[in-house]
């Protein structure tokens, strides 16, 4: 054991002294949160140059609420409210007459302004949108532009046309809009949790308003970080060791311990490495949301079975990750062997939607307990709002110390093997014939 | 006492057997030199030693006891192929290692290694900034960091210039004093003439030579002449009796064949030319490798 820690010393400081580490440490979180703050930040920095839209309004109803909405936003609405400065595009409007001889050619004509970038789109208004009739086309409003699908303005007609046209309706039958004022309420669901009993004192508590942050980004990030602890920590152990191999400092080390002690030192290393990092980001964390007056957002209940599986999951990566190495002779190889290697790590991250909106379903459940994905998977599941059965969590961590024993007794053997082989091409074949029979 | 028995070893490795129902018994503070062509089995024979490999059959005994499986203490290994952390400085590397062998009073330890290989400029350099032979100093300084009883060094001398190879000697012989039992493979057979107690010799997996250099030498008698002619190589050529010349340029060493007097082939050579040095003696282990090693290559051949 003491020889064990020796090595697991040495590989914490040899990760942890580096630039790059620093460097890795402070560029994680900027990368993580940096598309969110980029996207914060150019949010309101669209091209302000005035759109202009030609609209064809085969119902004659529309024109004078759609322009009198285009005067008022662009009036007041594309500047800034304290600095006066244009920060939207102005929308404006013409309207054309259809062409009854041609509409296909009129409608070609306008798609080539569009292109030639005179025009940022037009729409085309159906005849029948106040009395909707059999025919569909009739009772559609349609956007044409380049990227309709992710256009903007083309949300900003609906209101507009809506709004007049169900006024009109009112009229019809007579109704003023202040005897309609409720109809028009839209009542929303607000999402709650579950009533608890504070084990402390026995007072019921009232039920928390849940929202995005506990139920989408709590989750999401705690597994994000694990992955990315893992990434940081365990995955670089197939190129350590390839390197030690082949620039033989593991035969030299070798002759003082074990194969097996050398492989769990790296290994021990490797957590040392992650815990600090999930330490330091975790704090941050609590330090960040305290400060901002969400620190009830964070899920300390949790944080214990995240530790756990993070240490599991390093083991557990890592022992594969250091056998495999073992195993390589050159770049190439583990070039080659890096990403099959990682596919269980990274798996889990595209299930992650459907587990988080129903975490309690059979397919969330069962794969949760598959030992590769169980600590990814099962934090998800503990992380989110809804309470999972209680003796799933424990059957699941059961399940990933029994796959980690197990890891580390194969990753042993390949590693034993493997380690002072020269010149064996690390196939599927050579990697099960070392775990086998040594 | 015997400190390394060897009984019967043998490794294989697929078809090819690497050593060959090898026997070799080593005694306490000795020094004990392996030679043998490329491939011949050095390596294998003293990793198996190492418990890095294992023997398919036999039994390796290392202070009298086996050791299959588990981790040597008191054994220094320095491996042919040498590796140390490039990013660790000279000082940080040696106490990972002495602490990895349980090495006592380490500080001292490696300031009087540092001192004594001199090396002492290079203490807080990281490994990388130093040349091939520092690195190989200090690797052999990580192999002795921790005073160990047993010392392997498989080829410790290749690529070190006259100077080091002569500071490693001294070495070698210091700890030989402390009582040491120390094995080395290598080329250079004056080295091992030199130093070496006892000398084994392994080719193609089998043990060809062992025991002390007089022995090896004994086995091969004094069937060899050392010449130095006024007309050199030349005078030696067509003369009865001479089986192979080794022609240094300005001596020869003439191996004659069985039975063959060498006061024959004095007067013979007399006849040609004026002798300036003729001297009877036993083989060179350089001579008796390459008998061994290269008996298709009879190269000079006047049988």
């Amino acid at each position: 054991m003491h020889k064990t820690l020796i090595i697991a010393l040495r590989e914490y400081k040899a990760a942890v002294k580096t630039k790059s580490f620093i460097l890795g440490l402070i560029l994680m979180p900027v990368l993580m949160g940096g598309g969110m703050a980029a996207f914060m930040l150019f949010k309101d920095k669209v091209d302000t140059d005035d759109l202009k839209i030609v609209v064809i309004d085969h119902s004659k109803l529309v024109r004078e609420a759609l322009q009198e909405r285009a005067r008022l936003r662009n009036e007041k609405e594309i500047f800034d409210q304290e600095t006066g400065e244009k920060v939207r595009p102005a929308y404006v409007l013409e309207f054309i007459q259809s062409d009854s001889t041609d509409p296909f050619k009129q409608k070609l004509d306008l798609s080539n302004r569009v292109r030639s970038g005179e025009l940022h789109a037009f729409v085309e208004i159906g005849p029948s949108i106040l009395h909707p009739d059999t025919i569909l086309e009739n009772t559609l409003i349609r956007y044409y532009s380049e990227n309709a699908f992710m256009d903007e303005v083309r949300y900003w007609f609906t209101d507009p046309v809506n709004n007049h046209i169900r006024q009109l309706r009112l009229s019809e039958m007579n109704l003023s809009p202040e005897e309609t004022k409720d109809l028009f309420y839209w009542i929303n669901i607000e999402s709650m949790g579950l009533m608890e009993v504070d084990k402390k004192t026995g007072n019921v508590q009232d039920a928390q308003k849940t929202n995005e942050l506990q139920s989408f980004l709590v989750p999401y990030f705690m597994v994000l970080l694990m992955f990315m602890l893992v990434l940081m920590s365990a995955i670089p152990l197939l190129t350590a060791v390839m390197e030690e191999k082949m620039e033989r400092i593991a035969e030299v080390i070798l002759a003082s311990i074990t194969p097996f002690q050398f492989m769990m030192g790296k290994i021990l290393g490797s957590i040392s490495v992650s815990l600090t990092i999930a330490a330091i980001y975790i704090a941050g964390a609590i330090i960040t949301l305290n400060q901002i007056g969400q620190g009830d957002m964070l899920p300390y209940h949790i944080l214990p079975w995240f530790f756990v599986f993070l240490i599991l999951f390093v083991i557990m990566t890592g022992s594969v990750m250091a056998a495999l190495g073992s195993a390589c002779n050159d770049n190439k190889d583990a070039q080659n062997l890096q990403f099959p290697a990682m596919l269980p790590v990274i798996l889990p991250l595209f299930l992650l939607v459907p587990i988080m909106q129903n975490p309690t379903s059979s397919l969330a459940t069962w794969l949760s307990m598959f030992p590769p994905f169980t600590p990814t998977l099962m934090l998800v599941r503990l992380a989110t709002p809804v309470t999972i059965p209680a003796w799933q969590p424990y059957v699941g961590l059961a399940v990933v110390i029994i796959f980690t024993v197990f890891s580390v007794w194969m990753g042993g053997r390949i590693f034993r093997t493997g380690i002072l082989l020269q010149g064996q091409k690390p196939t599927f074949a050579n990697i099960i014939r070392y775990a086998l029979w040594g | 006492m015997d400190i390394i028995e060897l009984r019967q070893v043998t490794k294989r490795f697929g078809t090819l057997t690497a050593v060959d129902e090898l026997d070799l018994n080593v005694p306490a503070g000795t020094i004990y030199g392996f030679i043998g062509p490329n491939g011949s089995g050095k390596t294998t024979t003293i990793r198996m030693i190492m418990n890095i490999l294992y023997p398919d059959e036999g039994n390796i005994l290392l202070f009298g006891k086996k050791h299959k499986g588990q981790r040597l203490e008191h054994v220094g290994y320095l491996p042919e192929e040498r590796g140390l952390y490039k990013k660790m400085k000279v000082y940080d590397v040696l106490k990972f290692h002495g602490e990895l062998k349980n090495g006592k009073n380490l500080k001292q330890e490696i300031q009087y290694w540092l001192n004594k290989l001199d090396l002492q400029a290079w203490t807080n350099k990281k490994v990388e900034a130093l040349s091939k032979g520092m690195g190989q100093k200090l690797q052999f300084i990580a192999t002795v960091i921790d005073r160990p009883e047993i010392i392997i060094l498989d080829e410790p001398f290749s690529g070190l210039d006259p100077v080091n190879s002569e500071i490693l000697r001294e070495a070698l012989l210091e700890l030989q004093k402390g009582g040491a039992s120390i094995i080395f493979s290598t080329h250079d057979m004056n080295m091992a003439e030199n130093m070496c107690d006892y000398i084994f010799m392994i080719h193609k997996g089998k043990k060809v030579l062992d025991g002390t250099l007089n022995d090896i030498q004994d086995q091969y008698g004094n069937d060899t002449v050392r010449i130095q002619t006024e007309q050199g190589a030349e005078a030696l050529e067509d003369i009865k009796g001479i089986e192979k010349i080794n022609d240094f340029g300005q001596v020869q060493e003439v191996r004659l064949n069985p039975n063959v007097d060498s006061q024959t082939i004095l007067a013979e050579v007399m006849k040609k030319t004026r002798i300036l040095r003729f001297e009877v003696t036993r083989p060179s282990l350089h001579d008796i490798f390459i008998r061994i090693a290269a008996p298709e290559r009879k190269e000079d051949n006047h049988a």
